[in-house]
């Protein structure tokens, strides 16, 4: 009995994730429906081998996730100026991928280079990972986590060069865009909610 | 009609006046249930399905809900099935395309 409600627990864990994806207003009574036949599928009488209809129970939950997330991605289709957008950024952001490669080769014991390509691919990585999903959350990830690592490669240059002040200016600009940019993922996916 | 649409009409044919949960209409259709409910919620939206909250037979039991075709639904079920086994008798049609004003 005990393991039944640790596995009914499991699949309403999945329903719920997958309603919290539904518009406010259907997501309760869309959570109530799938729930209430969790337990109907476990306890299935058709089905007399156990893990069989565990299978199918935890099947309906994560089936109905992942078909509710699909819908989620398709329905924030991107406009053909975005994806032209992305794409330009996308050849920006491979220019700079390919300028951090040839400093590195150029001068291979310079850690700060290394730096500079980790900040390069990850700002590769947000025009890929939009223009493969739309996944606002995973991009917004990923150009925080570009921004901390611009910030580093800043504030080391910073440390090499005390006297330029343009340093200063960048690390301070992208810092300010970090709880900018939490800001606007946290406002775009509580629109879509 | 598409093929899940079609099994899904098939199966509230088989006895169009009862209640159906989704997992039954899971296991007549044999779709999952991330293709049945985006399906069922489609036919619910065109007025040619409708739902309704059963009443629980005993304490702690959890209300499900049931769909049942309506007398409009019936019909555009037993007109799109019959059509697409003409088609099927016919020329092949395209999977997944549907013909100008069907159900799609």
């Amino acid at each position: 009995m005990r393991a039944e409600q640790q596995l009914l627990r499991v699949g309403e864990y999945l329903v719920g994730r997958a309603s919290q994806r539904l518009p406010r207003d259907i997501r309760a009574e869309r959570y109530r429906e799938w729930a209430a036949e969790l337990p109907v599928i476990l306890n299935d009488p058709q089905i007399r081998f156990g893990p069989r209809r565990v299978v199918r129970m935890l099947g309906y939950a994560a089936d109905t996730l992942r078909a509710v997330a699909r819908t989620d991605v398709t329905v924030r289709r991107r406009s053909a100026a975005m994806t032209a957008m992305l794409r330009s950024l996308l050849l920006a952001d491979l220019a700079i991928v390919g300028w951090d490669i040839w400093n590195i080769v150029q001068a291979p014991g310079e850690p700060l280079n290394y730096l500079r390509l980790g900040w390069g691919l990850l700002l590769v990585a947000y025009p890929i990972a939009m223009l493969a999903s739309s996944a606002v959350h995973a991009g917004a990830l990923i150009v925080i986590s570009g921004n901390l690592l611009g910030v580093a490669v800043n504030l080391w240059d910073a440390a090499l060069a005390p006297r330029d002040w343009v340093n200063y200016c960048a690390a301070a600009l992208l810092l300010f865009l970090v709880p900018a940019l939490w800001l606007a993922s946290r406002w775009t996916r509580a629109r879509r909610a | 009609m598409t093929g899940p649409l079609e099994r899904v009409l098939s199966a509230f044919l088989a006895d169009p006046v009862a209640p159906r949960y989704g997992y039954d209409l899971m296991r007549a259709a044999r779709l999952p249930s991330g293709t049945l409910y985006p399906l069922l919620a489609r036919l619910e939206r065109q007025k040619l399905v409708a739902s309704a909250w059963e009443t629980p037979q005993q304490d702690g039991e959890r209300p499900r809900k049931y769909y049942q075709l309506t007398g409009e639904g019936i019909r555009t079920a037993r007109l799109e099935l019959a059509r697409a086994s003409s088609r099927s008798r016919g020329a092949p049609a395209r999977p997944g395309c549907a013909a100008p004003g069907s159900l799609g």
